[in-house]
């Protein structure tokens, strides 16, 4: 379930164990090239050292605020996701209204629409593969499909306009 | 039909997590286990420096929740805060309440403190960790038994901001079971990691 955003989330967390990792790094580094100045004045190497340290330093920077954008898109999928959850439950509890479908077809109907078949919608149901599958035909009969891809796409159709699909990953692309 | 969506309000990120988790970590182990003045005492407080450093640098460029911005020092919404609780009042805080900022920033500035006098006291790195033990003891001697007889300014302030940070971490676990039983919200869950 919302694996993208799990993923998503995943990623921020193995960064930001890099970017703590990177953080005591810079920290160690600074305090000991400020050490070395303070000791032995600026010279040629300690120049260099002191330019690396900095360059670590701006990649936390950097690596800080890659991390933050990963949790923020983590959010925002979590979040769209949430909103398209909540519009398509309206939309088939509307559909089901509208076909008069019993409740055990609703369930049986629920578990087809996420993708079951009929064996694993009987293991679920603990009922017979028979009676799951007399209630699927009474379901296509009732949404005036003939299959299990037809009733799924029956939802699909029209949960997604491919105009604007299309042109939103053009966008991104 | 629909599963109720169980979100919980508060959700730290894992930068927060991580930082907040080695800071205690770090005063754990230099409170408790390693030798005041010695070498490991010394690298843990530089670790220590890095993790309150990252978490400075996370309150400009972290997402809302984790920004300066979001938590505000201020006596005034403090006070509110207080008379909300007295009101009886539970406010949704997407980020520390008003006392619990204060805190934080009384628990940040008293980290500084001990950061700043501790490396006073020992000295930067290439003289207080020159690779043998014998350098650290002879920068840092003042550990010990003998060390209360010493009369070394920069200890007394390295010991009265430990003091202090005990104190204030008291106040900081007391905060947080008084706001987790008053809301009967999961703040503690919020910072544990793997929660979301």
């Amino acid at each position: 379930m919302q694996r993208a955003a799990r993923s998503l989330e995943h990623k921020a967390l193995i960064l930001t164990l890099v970017l703590g990792c990177q953080a005591l790094a810079a920290t160690f580094f600074a305090i000991d090239v400020a050490g070395d100045i303070a000791e032995a004045g600026l010279g040629w190497h300690l120049s260099i050292e002191l330019g690396a340290t900095l360059a670590l330093v701006g990649g936390v920077v950097l690596g800080a605020f890659h991390v933050r954008s990963l949790i923020e898109r983590g959010r925002q999928d979590q979040a769209l996701i949430a909103a398209a959850r909540g519009a398509m439950g309206a939309l088939i509890r509307a559909r089901f209204a509208e076909w008069r479908l019993t409740t055990a077809e609703a369930d049986v109907a629920i578990f087809a629409i996420k993708g079951l078949d009929v064996a694993e919608i009987a293991a679920l149901r603990g009922s017979a593969q028979g009676t799951v599958r007399a209630q699927l035909t009474r379901i296509y009969a009732k949404a005036g499909t003939a299959s299990h891809t037809g009733l799924i796409a029956l939802f699909m159709d029209e949960l997604i306009d491919p105009a604007s699909t299309l042109a939103e990953q053009g966008e991104h692309g | 039909m629909t599963i109720p969506l169980t979100k919980p309000l508060r959700n730290w990120d894992p930068v927060v997590k991580l930082t907040h988790w080695s800071i205690v970590a770090a005063v754990l182990a230099n409170g408790a286990f390693t030798e005041g003045g010695s070498w490991p005492h010394i690298w843990v407080g530089y670790a220590l420096t890095g993790m309150l450093a990252l978490r400075l640098l996370w309150g400009l460029v972290g997402p809302r929740e984790a920004r300066f911005s979001a938590f505000p020092p201020s006596l005034s919404r403090a006070l509110a805060h207080i008379r909300e609780i007295k009101a009886g009042k539970v406010h949704d805080q997407s980020s520390h309440n008003p006392l619990g900022a204060l805190m934080v920033y009384a628990i940040w500035g008293t980290l500084g403190m001990i950061i700043a006098s501790g490396i006073a006291m020992a000295g930067l790195p290439p003289k207080a960790v020159s690779h043998d033990r014998h350098a650290v003891q002879q920068v840092a001697p003042d550990h010990g038994e003998e060390r209360e007889g010493e009369e070394n300014p920069l200890g007394e302030a390295h010991e009265a901001a430990v003091n202090l940070l005990y104190v204030l971490i008291v106040l900081h676990l007391g905060g947080v079971i008084f706001e987790t039983h008053r809301s009967g919200r999961g703040l503690v869950l919020a910072m544990l990691p793997g929660r979301r």
